[in-house]
């Protein structure tokens, strides 16, 4: 598994940020997003200021520096691979080398640290009751339901490749995972069936069983608000000044 | 999906969501798998292998769905494909519109195998052209799309290739484990769940 590459990037910590409501969060994503998207490279006081949003949100949010670090390693070869080569361009394709490296290290940034301190299934859960995403969030959340119950089973597949061919050649390790991938498949529908069946015994009608919201206290709101005003702010100054 | 509730058999629906949501897992797990031996994902394209073959097995609105979430909620959890830059954006559209087009010619339109394979191929490349032209409005990539997508399909021809290959394989799997859906297909019932 390379660097970075996990299936859960929560960092399991007690911080203001991973207690503040997860609407609120999104609140303040948003925000930061329409800021990232608007600042420009040059001058660049905005991208400076809303990184340092960002370190300050992930100071807050108690985030071990490696941490954020190990997870912007892979982005480094994606965004900086083409950044470099557009170094090698005239003045024009330099500038949108720069525009394109500045925005993809702040949303990325922006979405690491909000996956570091909210579970995924808590921001589905919200997603859930919005409108027109609700139905989208729910077979989401089914989604990581599924993950869960086939994770044992690639687990148990590595665990047996692992004793039968401790270092398999290039065709072994091909053949193996063509036909693990194949049943894993079968196996995968032949359990949709005990699940759907399940389901449609319980009462199933076309929705998952809605959550109802819990309140969101007004500081959490404000914090979340400010936050996502003020980087929204400092884009949209940098790119008009 | 959840619209047409009220009109479906609950058990086709739970049938569907669960089938749908058990390949779109796959979808997460399996790049994880190639990543773990150390294969790019860009070049053996795990992910597409799971969501089209959701194409084969249900309904067009659900396939969809599965193509629309995958990438998306593999960048959440994993941090790959990444959403900045969008590449997490452009598989998404990508994958909706493979695995619709997939699902509509072999399940509605009830097409040979091989027609909607090519299809949904194509679909996928013409697509992808036009999320690029899209995405690259946002962070400035001015790559021209024919070139972008010329470049993409030389760097993935073994994940074309895999699929070509896979997805006969792995929607055979299905229907021998789930015979019902050889003959919802016969049918053309629209009971794919």
């Amino acid at each position: 598994m390379s660097p970075g590459h996990v299936l859960d990037l929560y960092v399991k910590r007690d911080s203001p940020l991973h207690r503040l409501d997860d609407r609120a969060k999104l609140v303040g994503l948003a925000g930061f997003l329409v800021g990232a998207l608007a600042a420009p490279a040059r001058p660049p006081w905005a991208a400076l200021a809303l990184a340092a949003a960002l370190l300050g949100a992930a100071a807050v949010g108690r985030l071990p520096p490696r941490a954020l670090v190990r997870r912007l390693v892979p982005l480094a070869l994606v965004i900086g691979g083409p950044f470099a080569l557009s170094r090698l361009g005239g003045a024009a394709t330099r500038a949108a080398g720069e525009v394109f490296a500045v925005r993809s290290f702040l949303v990325a940034g922006a979405f690491g640290v909000l996956m570091a301190v909210a579970r995924p299934a808590d921001l589905l859960e919200v997603g859930g009751r919005l409108p027109l995403v609700g139905g989208f969030a729910a077979l989401s959340e089914f989604i990581l339901r599924g993950t869960q119950l086939l994770a044992g089973e690639v687990v148990r597949t590595n665990r047996a490749w692992a004793l039968r061919a401790p270092r398999p050649g290039l065709r072994l390790r091909v053949g193996a995972l063509t036909a693990a991938s194949i049943s894993l498949l079968g196996r995968a529908a032949a359990r949709s069936e005990r699940v759907g069946a399940a389901m449609a015994l319980r009462g199933f009608d076309g929705r998952l069983p809605p959550v109802p919201p819990g309140p969101l206290p007004l500081s959490h709101l404000a914090a979340g608000l400010a936050f996502g005003f003020a980087t929204l702010l400092l884009g949209v100054l940098g790119r008009w000044l | 999906m959840v619209a047409k509730a009220r009109t479906r058999d609950p058990l086709a629906l739970a049938r569907e969501l669960s089938l749908a949501g058990l390949l779109g897992a796959l979808g997460l797990l399996l790049p994880v798998g190639f990543h773990a031996l150390g294969w790019g994902g860009k070049i053996f394209l795990p992910m597409h292998l799971p969501v089209l073959v959701a194409g084969f097995v249900v309904g067009p609105g659900a396939a969809a769905s599965v193509g629309l979430i995958v990438p998306l909620l593999s960048s959440l959890l994993t941090g790959m494909p990444p959403m900045s830059p969008p590449l997490a954006l452009l598989m998404s559209a990508e994958l909706t519109v493979k695995a619709a087009v997939a699902s509509v010619l072999y399940r509605r339109l009830r097409l040979n195998f091989w027609v909607a394979l090519a299809g949904a191929l194509i679909a996928d490349w013409a697509v992808l052209a036009l999320a690029a032209v899209a995405a690259g409005r946002f962070f400035a990539i001015h790559a021209p799309p024919v070139r972008y997508v010329a470049a993409a399909l030389a760097l993935s021809w073994p994940g074309t290739a895999l699929q070509i290959i896979g997805a006969p394989l792995g929607v055979a799997a299905i229907e021998r484990r789930v015979p019902r859906l050889v003959a919802a297909r016969r049918r053309g019932s629209g009971e794919e769940g």
